[in-house]
């Protein structure tokens, strides 16, 4: 499968793409999200970058640990997006730069980027010019709107795709504006999805030898996620627009009318509870319950101890669960708050009541017994960071636990490297790359590895 | 070149046989509309997640769920009593020149069944196994109950996402509607057997997957994580934006007609120059205010005059309907969204001219609807709805007739006892 000549490259079982070459002209977060799995999966992913351009994860401010000198490749947020890349800076609108692009992507086997549509063609890589320089490439294109139809050339970020996707939408209390979601859902699965393409393609290759041309859009990936409430839509005419919706945390808002509203079986109780407040203000002291039956509601009841109210009749049916929500709600939280989160969660699956803690992100690094069983940080040495955790992935491969490759590269770490060693660029034409602004900007200070990079290829 | 039509999906040629409840059924879809040979086995009688609605004219059916159409998409289905020595046998025999065991019962059932990775793959070594539970398969919450709510509780995805304080006192974490934890795992999933495939292209092995979808939700929450590492920081929850350790400018306004659009940061963080077109194209409405005013072609001034421009472009959209706001912004390069709700969504001619509304026939109902289409664009393999959701047992002829290779005795008896 390498056309490059290299040979058939050793695979071992925890990595299995081995041998898979991956130019990543990804930035911000769908686009490195998504190549950074082909790296933890075992390809080795080539970061191409330029510092007057600067990935905007390389600054963001609120991830550079104190006491470590800011800089772009000090951000523990771009740390864990490109872990176990390899980083190359090259000027791409350079002629020379242009030039040594085209042939690394001869040697490789996927191109991916994020930029909005259209643009690798204007700098002349688009899929007609990819397959020229390697003709079963695999080209995943991950745009906000896609390379087609008439708004194509419309920008997103993960917040304003995940508005026009309808997800934005399905989250939040009725009679208010949308909650939306706290984070761009739609760059962590954009990423998946733009991953989820080149796995995709490179299997078709393997199969039929042809590459192709993905055409992802982020948008849209939202809209593919709403199907239950598309086919309410388009088929039975049902309105997203509508009394009691959405549901806040329930199946159903107490008074509305009792209709599916997208999360799963209706039941009751379902909803957030807040639970004995530990620190900073009870903020995230809730925990979550959902009876799907009637004998889980029983459960439930036997072990708040039976109180009087949870025994009127009233309770005893779904029917009229829904209607008396908020009397049963607040039935339940004088319950819940007697007890810490964790401990009410334990309670209840002993007792087959399902119950789970809101956990924030540092319960999930510090007290998820769970996460800590599996494994799912792992220390990793880190040149700016230090010994860094970095997340690993949710599956284990054959049994063994799947970590990520390395730490993230430092911009421009490997140019050399790449140059010299995959494509034959001699150290002579290496230091005139340097000298005319092909691999770093005249402009820009060096930092001292870069620096230590130029002076070994001076003593070559 | 072959039109559309006649090309294959990428994942043609393989045979994954699908076990699962609403934890995979998604990833089952996915593999189906590109191709896979996907084939649904049920109980007799049908899987559970045929009772979850909405049902076609709100009717409660096992026919009649549209959650369980949209999840089911371009497989086939037959039913198998798997607890029966009968259902057994016959299950080996499909595993046997099966490419994907994909299921989702909890951990140990299968191999309480004899039924696991070890057993099965004996006689088809090249079989890779992907099994999807809330947990993965050991740890202290292995065998914990869980639903779409409790993942996202567990996962992270509630402590991010509410309400300012200042917007609405005492809201609680809120869980995004849609089943997103099944989608989240069911990605992760997908990913892990492309990986086991194209190992398995090089060298012939099989191998088993164990996700685990707490550990997938755990991981999908963006920046959280790395705040938390980074700073010991815990994010706030914001209306319609990020969660941040931070207070940050809102971004989330209401248009003139009862809308709303999220400008994300780009409604804030701007320069001199993008402040000059905003203001060039505000003022034709005559709802710029300040902006055109020359102190803010000053970049200190604009460093500190976040939460200003937040206000002005409130006021802008207070005056402006929905769809001209997002579209006239788009159109000067900046990204904003509107929140569409399914209403606006239909018929979107974007949308349209990428082919995006996908008809599907129903023939026992004698009608056609139309489905989500596809995320991406496959230029070479086309995704495809290649038929709507299995009947109950729609094709245990065809399969385990035609292609088990049972007599029609043999079914006739499993069809008796209700193994089939």
């Amino acid at each position: 499968m390498q056309a490059d000549g290299s040979g058939m490259p050793k695979r071992r079982k925890d990595r299995p793409l081995e041998g898979v070459r991956v130019v990543d002209f990804t930035w911000v977060r769908a686009g490195p999200w998504a190549a950074r799995w082909l790296a933890t999966l075992g390809a080795e992913v080539i970061k191409v970058e330029w510092p007057e351009n600067m990935d905007m994860l390389r600054q963001n401010r609120f991830t550079v640990p104190p006491g470590v000198e800011p800089g772009p490749n000090s951000t523990g947020q771009f740390a864990d997006t490109n872990a176990g890349k390899l980083g190359l800076s090259i000027n791409v609108r350079h002629p020379k730069g242009l030039e040594a692009i085209k042939s690394l992507i001869s040697v490789s086997d996927v191109v991916i980027e994020n930029f909005s549509s259209r643009i690798m063609t204007r700098w002349g890589l688009g899929y007609d010019e990819l397959k020229k320089l390697r003709p079963d490439v695999v080209y995943v294109s991950m745009a906000g709107f896609g390379q087609t139809g008439r708004q194509h050339y419309f920008g997103t970020m993960g917040p304003a795709a995940q508005a026009l996707s309808g997800l934005t939408h399905q989250s939040g209390l009725p009679g208010q504006q949308p909650a939306g979601w706290g984070w761009s859902y739609l760059d962590d699965t954009g990423g998946m999805y733009g991953a989820m393409c080149a796995l995709t393609a490179l299997r078709h290759r393997n199969q039929t030898g042809q590459g192709q041309h993905v055409d992802l859009s982020q948008m849209i990936t939202g809209i593919t996620l709403t199907g239950s409430a598309f086919l309410d839509k388009s088929i039975n005419g049902r309105e997203s627009r509508r009394e009691g919706y959405p549901p806040g945390n329930r199946t159903v808002w107490p008074g509305a009318p009792v209709v599916h509203n997208y999360r799963g079986p209706i039941a009751a109780p379902h909803n957030a509870f807040r639970t004995k407040e530990t620190h900073d203000g009870g903020y995230n002291d809730w925990c979550v319950i959902a009876c799907l039956s009637d004998d889980e509601w029983s459960g439930l009841v036997s072990l708040m101890g039976e109180p009087a109210w949870a025994k009127d009749g009233k309770f005893a049916t779904l029917v009229g669960r829904l209607e008396h929500q908020d009397e049963m709600d607040q039935g339940i939280e004088k319950w819940t708050k007697t007890m810490g989160k964790y401990d009410l969660a334990d309670k209840c699956q002993a007792a087959g009541v399902r119950a789970m803690p809101v956990q924030s992100s540092e319960d999930r690094v510090e007290n998820d017994p769970q996460l800590k069983h599996r494994g799912m940080f792992t220390q990793v040495k880190h040149p700016m960071l230090g010994d860094w955790k970095f997340q690993g992935a949710p599956f284990r491969l054959g049994g063994e636990k799947v970590a990520v490759k390395g730490p993230p590269p430092m911009i421009g770490q490997h140019t050399t490297k790449i140059m010299g060693d995959l494509l034959g660029v001699t150290s002579e034409e290496l230091l005139q790359g340097y000298e005319e602004g092909v691999y770093w900007p005249e402009t820009t200070p060096k930092f001292p590895y870069i620096l230590q990079a130029i002076d070994e290829e001076a003593k070559r | 070149m072959t039109s559309g039509n006649d090309m294959a999906g990428p994942l043609s040629g393989l045979r994954v046989l699908e076990l699962t409840n609403e934890q995979a059924q998604f990833c089952g879809k996915l593999m189906a509309d590109l191709g896979a040979d996907v084939i649904k086995i049920e109980p007799p009688g049908g899987q559970a997640t045929r009772n979850v609605g909405p049902y076609l004219d709100d009717e409660a059916h096992p026919e009649k769920s549209l959650s369980f159409w949209h999840y089911n998409t371009s497989k086939r289905g037959v039913t198998l009593d798997l607890n029966t020595s009968e259902g057994q046998n016959v299950f080996r025999k499909l595993a046997s020149n099966a490419g994907l065991v994909l299921e989702s019962f909890p951990a140990g059932h299968l191999p309480g069944l004899g039924l696991g990775y070890e057993s099965l793959s004996k006689d088809n070594p090249e079989l890779i196994m992907c099994s999807v539970t809330p947990f993965g398969q050991d740890g202290p919450w292995r065998d914990y109950q869980t639903s779409d709510l409790l993942h996202l509780a567990a996962g992270g995805q509630m402590a991010s996402s509410g309400y300012d304080v200042e917007d609405i006192p005492d809201a609680p974490p809120i869980a995004p509607g849609g089943g997103n934890a099944w989608h989240i795992a069911s990605h992760y999933s997908y990913i892990a057997i492309m990986g086991a495939l194209y190992h398995r292209d090089f060298t012939g092995e099989g191998q088993y997957i164990d996700v685990s979808v707490h550990e997938a939700c755990s991981l999908t929450t963006e920046g959280a994580i790395a705040i938390y590492l980074s700073t010991g920081d815990v994010v706030r929850r914001h209306t319609g934006r990020h969660a941040s350790p931070d207070m940050s400018p809102g971004i989330q306004h209401a248009t003139n007609d009862g809308g709303f659009i999220n400008t994300t940061r780009s409604g804030s963080n701007l320069t001199p120059a993008r402040i000059k077109v905003l203001g060039e194209w505000m003022d034709k409405y005559g709802l710029a205010q300040d902006l055109l005013d020359d102190k803010y072609q000053d970049p200190a001034v604009v460093e500190v005059s976040g939460q200003h421009f937040a206000d002005v472009l409130k006021n802008f959209f207070a005056n402006m309907p929905l769809v001209e706001a997002y579209e006239g912004g788009q159109e000067l390069n900046f990204p904003w969204g509107a929140i569409r709700t399914m209403e606006e969504i239909m018929g979107d001619p974007h949308l349209q001219d990428r082919d995006f509304f996908v008809p599907v026939e129903h023939p026992e109902l004698g009608r056609e609807f139309t489905y989500p289409g596809p995320a991406a664009i496959y230029n070479a393999s086309p995704w495809r709805i290649s038929r709507r959701a299995p009947l109950i047992g729609e094709h245990n002829e065809e399969i385990l007739g035609g292609e088990v290779g049972l007599s029609q005795a043999d079914l006739a008896e499993l069809k008796k006892s209700g193994i089939i």
